[in-house]
């Protein structure tokens, strides 16, 4: 599954400008240093954290995007940096447990 | 010296905070990792001339690299963390090499170790160190689309001008949303 | 669901709160950010989190939750359980990560049913053809057996002859077993149309080395605990080549395993 591929069958909405990329594998968790100590490469990250630090961690641990969940609104700052990366925020109106129930019905991380 | 091509794993991670303290008299920073539970923010104690008082205690961990293929182990501990560019001033040396690297599809991160109470710039990590980190962030990605390079954090005057700022985790026991982050410098 | 269904659900150890696993808890919040939590988070549910500290306990409390369990193996540090204890929280932690516990939690929540094609079957069964998709989770044997149970409740439903309902939950059974046994978990997918029940269980966990030698009666590689509940007879694959008209088995070694079984409706 791609993340575009995502976008259609999930309902995510892009905020950034974005490289489509094979969605491999799902991480979760609010904090950059779980996510440095065990994110792996094209993982699917779901956060609500919108600080724009959330980039560069993404970058060092090369995940395909970045899923701001229960409808947070994201800093224009994090949006502009990702953009300038071509790392994917999309954006879910659902809370994270319920996400994960979509993702997970539609195979991904499986 | 080996001649392994290490093939480098994270091991023995410990998840903990990194403490700034500064001290109102002299406005010296020092920094340490713990993995105790540092519950208050602005508690205050004296040590010889210093009056120490907690800024910042951010969510971090530590680690070492094992090799999975000849067993060496390279210990981090002294690895306070990994700083980002914010860009905020064009002509500083770290962010021109930011740029080059950028343009290489090379994300960049500086590496900082701690600061003692005496100093006022931050302890320099070993530069093989260094490059075998890198090696452990770039053998865990398709470096044919971008790469990651980890390079000292060794400006002269410290953090007397840096807005660079570190991958942690603050504010996550905040009982408010957050909204901007300060500088414990 | 009860604190104890996701305690067993998640292969969790109790840190604190012995005592309260009966109690019910109506929805799961997932966070590591504890302000969300204090906003968010509704009565009765249950945090799970990254974060092990107390402060997470008390945001929990604040936001009247049942408990919290901490995933990815993280565990308070020792002492700091008091607060639990004496605001009746209950304290559970787990290896999973954050992912792999949702979608535990989720499949247990659904009754491990989830529908992702429409169904549509007439009562007579003439012109039937549905599509069931279902979970097994590895490791799971309070729950072990309630798919195939779930897939003869539907295939009786529909008018299927006994005797066919029978050989497809025997096979089903074998299958599920072999993955709560040995296997981390699993998709069931059930599919009927008027000449075909096939029932295709793809795993992902250590997979089978040797299917020909995995084939052989009697050959088993079940832990002495798993024998001691009695299972691991050996039987397990032999069972299902006897009960179906078609076994196609694929396996990857660390990957998984998968199994296709097809039976004929005359």
């Amino acid at each position: 599954m791609t993340t575009q591929e995502l976008i259609e069958k999930v309902g995510l909405k892009p905020l950034s400008k974005f490289e489509n990329r094979v969605v491999e594998g799902v991480y979760i968790s609010d904090m950059v240093s779980d996510v440095m100590a065990g994110a792996k490469s094209g993982d699917l990250w779901l956060t609500i954290q919108t600080h724009k630090s959330i980039v560069p961690a993404a970058n060092l641990v090369d995940v395909s995007a970045i899923v701001i969940t229960g409808g947070k609104e994201v800093p224009a700052e994090t949006v502009e940096l990702a953009s300038k990366y071509d790392i994917a925020i999309l954006s879910s109106e659902l809370p994270t447990f319920k996400l994960v129930g979509k993702l997970y019905a539609l195979g991904v991380g499986a | 010296m080996s001649g392994c091509q290490h093939k480098w794993k994270m091991k023995n991670v410990e998840f903990g905070f990194v403490v700034f303290e500064k001290c109102f008299h002299c406005n010296r920073v020092r920094t340490y990792f713990t993995t105790e539970m540092v519950a208050i923010l602005g508690d205050e104690y004296r040590e010889a001339d210093h009056f120490w008082h907690r800024v910042e205690n951010a969510q971090s961990f530590r680690f070492d690299l094992q090799c999975s293929v000849c067993g060496d182990l390279e210990s981090f501990g002294d690895l306070m963390g990994l700083l980002y560019c914010t860009g905020c001033l064009s002509d500083c040396r770290l962010e021109i090499l930011r740029r080059e690297l950028e343009a290489e599809r090379i994300h960049m991160l500086m590496a900082c170790g701690f600061l003692g109470e005496s100093e006022l710039k931050p302890k320099q990590v070993r530069l093989d160190k260094l490059e075998e980190l890198t090696n452990y962030f770039n053998q865990r990605r398709d470096t044919a689309r971008s790469r990651i390079k980890i390079v000292p954090f060794d400006l002269e005057d410290g953090f007397c001008r840096c807005k660079g700022e570190f991958l942690y985790d603050v504010d996550m026991l905040s009982q408010e949303p957050i909204t901007a982050r300060r500088s414990p410098f | 669901m009860q604190i104890r269904t996701i305690k067993d659900a998640l292969d969790a150890s109790v840190i604190e709160g012995e005592a309260l696993l009966d109690v019910v808890v109506e929805h799961v919040y997932a966070s590591d950010l504890m302000s969300d939590v204090l906003a968010f988070g509704k009565p009765n549910s249950i945090l799970f989190t990254g974060l092990a500290t107390q402060q997470a306990v008390v945001s929990a409390h604040m936001a009247e939750f049942k408990g919290v369990v901490f995933v990815r193996g993280k565990k308070l540090k020792d002492g700091l359980g008091r607060f639990a204890r004496d605001n009746h929280l209950a304290l559970l932690s787990t290896r999973y990560d954050m992912y792999e516990a949702c979608v535990r939690i989720d499949c247990v929540m659904r009754g491990k049913v989830l529908l992702l094609e429409p169904v549509s079957v007439a009562p007579n069964g003439t012109e039937m053809s549905l599509s069931h998709e279902l979970c097994v989770l590895g490791n799971d044997f309070a729950n072990a057996g309630m798919v195939s149970t779930e897939v003869k409740s539907i295939l009786k439903k529909i008018g299927l002859n006994p005797k066919l309902v029978r050989r497809v939950a025997i096979s089903t059974y074998e299958g599920e077993m072999n993955v709560v046994m040995h296997a981390r978990r699993a998709r069931v997918h059930l599919t009927v149309t008027p000449q075909l029940v096939e029932v295709a269980i793809n795993d992902e966990g250590q997979g089978i080395p040797d299917v020909e030698l995995a084939m052989q009666e009697g050959f088993t590689t079940a832990t002495e605990e798993m024998r001691a509940m009695g299972f691991g007879s050996g039987m397990g694959l032999p069972n299902i080549k006897k009960n179906a008209d078609e076994l196609i088995i694929k396996s990857e070694v660390n990957k998984g395993t998968q199994l296709l079984m097809k039976f004929h409706i005359q």
